[in-house]
C-alpha cells in the first residue's frame, strides 16, 4: 500500500522540487510507493483539501521555502498538525537560505524597496498591496523555530539522490531484511573474543550474514552494511541493553554508531539529511501504512528505536565533515593566499586549494553533502549546505580556520579586513539562523 | 448575491498563486484577480552584496530558470564595468541557456500542461498529473523523462550544477566544457532530435484535437514583449521587441528599458503589473513567455524551427493572441532549442580553454542585462560602486510580465464562461488515457 506524502511550498524557488524531479526515470521506481495528497507543484490537490484531514493523516511531509509570509507560518502549522513526520526539506526551510540576507534590515525599509522605491515603479503614490495578500514576517527564521520537525535534509538544492534515497528510508523500502541468519553465526572470533563481551558496539547481531569482508576478521565490530537479518542471535540482547545506554559513547563508537546509521540504516547523513527525532519509532508506532521496517525482528527495531533517540538528542555526535573533506583541490598546496582575490580575478588552476589560490571559499566552514560540486568548475564553495557551527561570527570562524589550517600567508585580522561583504560571503545562506542579526 | 470563486492555489504552476473571480447576481463577472502571495526582496538584499556574487544568489530567483538568472546578472554586471567576453565563453553560454531552454520546455509540455490535454478538462483532479500520465503512458512518460534528464545533464556538465548553477562569472566561465563529455553528449543527440519529433506530433495532435479551444478561448489581444536580435528569436541576447496589439512591431535598446517597461503595483498581488509605458496602464498590459517570442520573431535561428514557425503563422495568423497557442509556440521554440544545441556541440569553441578574459576592473556605473528565460523576459540592472560592491539593483523577472496578461485573460475567460457560456458548444476531443 501506498504511503500518504505531501509537500509544502513556502516561499521558494521550486528548486528542491526541480532536484526532485532530477532524478528522472529513477523516480520510477519510488513514485508507485508514494500516494501524493498535496503537491500543488505537480498535483491538483487544493488548499482546503488539506486542511479537511484528520490530523495526522499523512506520514511524511515535506516543507520547502523560506518563513517569508505569514501565511508560510500558517502553512508550516498546519503540515505539522497532519503530518507525522516532518522534513526541513532544502536549505530555505533548514536555514532561510539566501532570502535570509533580508534580515539585515528592517523589514519596513525591505518592503519600501520593493513596492516604492524601485525604478520601473509607476504608480503615483506606490505601496504594499494588501488586498487578499497574507503580509510579511519581520524576521526570516528557520521552520524549526515554528514548529518541531524530525528530519533535516540541507542544500540548495539537495541532491536528487539524497532525496530519494531519503524517500526511500522513510518509506521503509530500505532496509529490506536479506539474510536469514544474522551475521554472529558466520561471525570470525569466538565466544570468549566476542566484541559486545568488551562492551564494543558491534551490529553483528541484527545484520544479515553474507559478507565476504568481515570487519570481525581485523578485530573491528560489524557496522551493519549488509541490512538487517530476518532472525536475530542469542546476543541481540546484549547489544540491545547496550544500546539503552549509549550516552556515554567512547569515541570509536561513535565511529561505529556513525557507520551503521547510514549503512544498516541508510540514513543519508553524508548526503546533508539529518533526524532530530525518533523517526523510526514513529513510522513503526503508526502501524498503518504497513512498512518494510515493520518486518524486522522486535529486537532489531527496538535497537532502531534506541539510536534514533541517542541520534535526536546528539545531532552533532560525531564532527560534521566539511566541504574541504570532499573536495578535490589540494590544500597544502604550492599556492599561497598573499591577498584576498576577488571571483573575477584571473582564472584558477584546477588543482590548488582555492583559498590557497587567494579566492573566498566557504569550504572549510560549510558541511559536507554536496560532494564539492562548485570546486570541480572552479568556483568556490558559497555555503549552501549550511554551517558546521552555529550562533557565531562566521566571517571570523572562517579567517581562524584557514589562518591555521590553509596556506595563507595573511594573519586573521587582514584578511577581515579585505573581506568587503563578510555577512554576503559567510552567512549567503544562513543569516536567518544566526540568533545575532535578529 | 455576489458569489466568490476561489481557486487556492493555482496548481502545476511555479510559484505560489490563487485565483479570484466574483460574479454578481446579474451573473456578471464583477472582478478577475490573480493574486501573487509571495515575493522574497532580492531587490532589497542584493544590496551591500559583491557584484560578481549576485550571479551566484538570484539562481534562487526560480529553480526552473536558474540559468538565466546566473547568466543575466553576470551579463548586467560586465556592462557595468565594461567587460568584453572572449567569444568561446559567449557560445557555452548560449549552450548553457538553450540546454536550459530545452529541458524547461519539457517540463512544462509533458509535467505542467500535458496532463490537461491527456486526460481532458473534466478529468478527476485526483488523477491529472504527470505521475498518472506516466503510469498510463509509460513510453511517452519515459522518453520526455529522458527529454528533460538530457536537459539538466546538459546544464550541469556546463553550469556546474543545474539547480543554481556556479559557472559563469564576470568576465566569462570558469571552464570550458571537456571533450569526454562534449563527445558523450554529441552521442545522444540523434536520439534527442528524434523525440523532438515525436513531441512534435503529439502536439500536432494535440493542437488539431484541441482546435476549436485553441481559437475561441482565451484569445485576448494584449501587447507582446520579447527579444529578437536584427529580428531572428534569439534568447541568449538582442534587443527588446515590443509587438502592439495590432501587429505593429517596436525594437528598444535595452538601456532604454525604464521608458518602454512600466511596473504598476496593483492592491491584490505581491508580483507587479508589468506594461507598455507609451500605451499606459492597463492598456499597455502585455504579454511575454513563448508565444510574446514568436509574435516578436520575424523568423526562427534555426530551419526546423522556422519551417514550424511559418506553419503556425499560417494558421493562427502573423501575431497571434490565442492564450492556447502559448503550447504550440513551446513546441516550436523546443526544437530551436535542440537545433542549436547540437550546433554548438559541434563548435570547437565548446572545449576552447580560452573562456575568461583576465581584463576585469570594477567601476562605478550601472549596466543591464537581458536574456530570455523559459517563462519570459528577464532583465537585470545592476548599480555597481567603483570597487564593484552592488549599490542597488533592479529586477524584471520571466514571470512577472505575464501576471497582468493572465489576469486580463483571466477576465476575458471568466465572460466566456460566466456570461457567454460560451464553452458549452465546444468541440472537445475524447481523452487520450483515463
Amino acid at each position: 500500500m501506498a504511503v500518504k506524502v505531501a509537500f509544502m511550498q513556502n516561499s521558494d524557488c521550486w528548486g528542491c522540487h526541480q532536484s526532485l524531479l532530477n532524478a528522472h526515470l529513477g523516480l520510477l521506481p519510488v513514485l508507485p510507493a508514494l500516494d501524493i495528497v498535496y503537491w500543488p507543484a505537480v498535483v491538483d490537490f487544493k488548499h482546503d483539501s488539506l486542511v479537511a484531514r484528520p490530523d495526522g493523516d499523512i506520514l511524511v511531509g515535506f516543507v520547502e521555502g523560506s518563513l517569508r509570509t505569514n501565511a508560510d507560518v500558517e502553512n508550516a502549522k498546519l503540515m505539522r498538525a497532519k503530518c507525522q513526520l516532518i522534513i526541513a526539506f532544502g536549505s530555505c526551510s533548514c536555514y532561510g537560505n539566501v532570502h535570509g540576507l533580508a534580515n539585515e534590515w528592517d523589514i519596513d525599509e525591505v518592503i519600501k524597496r520593493k513596492f516604492e522605491q524601485v525604478e520601473s515603479i509607476t504608480n503615483e503614490s506606490p505601496h504594499e498591496p494588501k488586498e487578499h495578500m497574507p503580509g510579511f514576517t519581520s524576521k526570516i527564521v528557520p521552520l524549526d523555530e515554528v514548529i518541531s520537525v524530525d528530519a533535516y535534509m540541507a542544500g540548495c538544492p539537495p541532491k536528487p539522490e539524497a532525496i530519494i534515497s531519503a524517500v526511500q528510508f522513510l518509506l521503509g523500502q530500505k532496509p529490506q531484511p536479506m539474510a536469514e541468519l544474522s551475521f554472529c553465526h558466520d561471525c570470525s572470533l569466538n565466544n570468549e573474543n566476542c566484541l559486545l563481551e568488551k562492551y564494543e558496539l558491534c551490529f553483528g547481531p541484527i545484520t544479515s550474514m553474507g559478507c565476504t569482508l568481515k570487519c570481525t576478521d581485523n578485530g573491528n565490530p560489524c557496522v551493519g552494511c549488509l541490512g538487517p537479518s530476518k532472525t536475530v542471535s542469542s546476543r541481540a540482547e546484549k547489544l540491545k541493553n547496550m544500546t539503552k545506554n549509549i550516552d556515554q559513547l567512547s569515541t570509536g563508537d561513535k565511529k561505529n554508531l556513525h557507520e551503521f546509521l547510514t549503512l544498516f540504516l541508510n540514513v543519508p547523513l553524508m548526503s546533508g539529511f539529518d533526524l532530530s527525532g525518533d523517526i523510526l519509532k514513529q513510522v513503526r508506532r503508526t502501524g498503518e501504512p504497513k512498512t518494510a521496517l515493520a518486518d524486522v525482528p522486535a529486537d532489531t527495531g527496538e535497537i532502531f528505536a534506541n539510536t534514533m533517540r541517542y541520534l535526536k538528542n546528539n545531532r552533532d555526535f560525531i564532527k560534521i565533515s566539511t566541504v574541504c573533506d570532499q573536495c578535490n583541490l589540494q590544500i597544502g598546496s604550492k599556492s599561497q593566499m598573499t591577498r584576498v582575490k576577488r571571483d573575477y580575478e584571473g582564472l584558477p588552476n584546477m588543482n590548488d586549494c582555492l583559498i590557497e589560490q587567494g579566492y573566498l571559499c566557504a569550504g572549510p566552514i560549510t558541511r559536507a553533502g554536496c560532494g564539492g560540486l562548485c570546486m570541480r568548475v572552479n568556483a568556490p564553495c558559497s555555503g549552501c549546505f549550511g554551517q558546521t557551527a552555529w550562533n557565531v561570527d562566521q566571517a571570523e570562524r572562517f579567517a581562524d580556520i584557514v589562518t591555521k589550517g590553509y596556506n595563507v600567508a595573511l594573519t586573521k585580522e587582514e584578511l577581515l579586513a579585505q573581506m568587503k561583504d563578510k555577512l554576503g560571503f559567510s552567512e549567503k545562506f544562513t543569516l536567518a539562523a544566526n540568533k545575532n542579526y535578529r | 448575491m455576489t458569489k466568490e470563486i476561489t481557486v487556492e492555489p493555482v496548481t502545476r504552476l511555479e510559484g505560489h498563486g490563487g485565483l479570484r473571480l466574483v460574479i454578481g447576481d446579474d451573473g456578471k463577472v464583477k472582478d478577475a484577480q490573480f493574486n501573487i502571495a509571495s515575493t522574497r526582496f532580492f531587490e532589497k538584499f542584493l544590496e551591500g552584496r559583491y557584484c560578481e556574487h549576485i550571479p551566484r544568489i538570484t539562481p534562487r530567483i526560480c529553480g526552473i530558470c536558474p540559468i538565466p538568472h546566473h547568466l543575466t546578472p553576470t551579463k548586467a554586471v560586465e556592462d557595468a564595468w565594461g567587460v568584453t567576453i572572449p567569444e568561446p565563453a559567449r557560445k557555452l553560454r548560449i549552450l548553457l541557456q538553450n540546454a536550459k531552454q530545452y529541458s524547461s520546455h519539457m517540463l512544462h509540455f509533458y509535467a505542467l500542461a500535458a496532463p490537461d490535454f491527456l486526460l481532458g478538462p473534466f478529468a478527476d483532479p485526483a488523477l491529472r498529473n504527470v505521475v498518472h500520465v506516466i503510469s498510463k503512458m509509460p513510453d511517452v512518460g519515459a522518453m520526455a523523462l529522458k527529454m528533460m534528464d538530457f536537459g539538466q545533464k546538459l546544464c550541469a556538465e556546463i553550469g556546474g550544477k543545474s539547480v543554481h548553477p556556479i559557472s559563469a562569472i564576470v568576465g566569462g566561465m570558469k571552464k570550458p566544457m571537456d571533450e569526454a563529455a562534449r563527445d558523450k553528449f554529441l552521442k545522444m543527440i540523434p536520439e534527442q532530435v528524434d523525440f523532438m519529433k515525436k513531441t512534435v506530433d503529439i502536439a500536432l495532435k494535440v493542437v488539431t484535437d484541441y482546435f476549436d479551444v485553441v481559437a475561441n478561448v482565451g484569445v485576448v489581444p494584449t501587447y507582446y514583449l520579447g527579444m529578437t536580435k536584427n529580428g531572428v528569436h534569439d534568447i541568449y541576447e538582442g534587443d527588446l521587441r515590443i509587438v502592439t496589439p495590432d501587429g505593429k512591431k517596436i525594437d528598444y535598446d535595452i538601456h532604454n528599458y525604464l521608458d518602454v517597461l512600466g511596473e504598476h503595483i496593483p492592491e491584490h498581488s505581491y508580483a507587479t503589473h508589468m506594461y507598455y509605458k507609451p500605451a499606459g496602464y492597463p492598456d499597455g498590459i502585455y504579454r511575454a513567455n513563448t508565444l510574446a517570442m514568436t509574435n516578436c520573431a520575424d523568423k526562427m535561428a534555426t530551419p526546423l524551427a522556422d519551417a514550424a514557425l511559418k506553419e503556425m503563422k499560417a494558421k493562427i495568423g502573423e501575431v497571434s493572441h490565442h492564450t492556447f497557442a502559448y503550447h504550440w509556440a513551446r513546441i516550436i521554440e523546443a526544437v530551436e532549442s535542440i537545433e542549436l544545441i547540437a550546433k554548438y556541440l559541434e563548435d570547437p569553441d565548446i572545449v576552447n580553454p580560452d573562456c575568461k578574459t583576465l581584463d576585469v576592473q570594477p567601476r562605478e556605473g550601472n549596466g543591464v542585462g537581458v536574456t530570455e528565460a523559459p517563462r519570459g523576459l528577464l532583465l537585470y540592472h545592476i548599480w555597481s560602486d567603483a570597487e564593484g560592491i552592488c549599490k542597488k539593483a533592479n529586477l524584471l523577472v520571466a514571470t512577472n510580465h505575464n501576471i497582468a496578461g493572465i489576469e486580463k485573460t483571466l477576465m476575458h475567460v471568466a465572460k466566456q464562461v460566466f456570461e457567454d457560456k460560451a464553452l458549452e458548444g465546444l468541440k472537445l476531443p475524447d481523452p487520450w488515457i483515463d
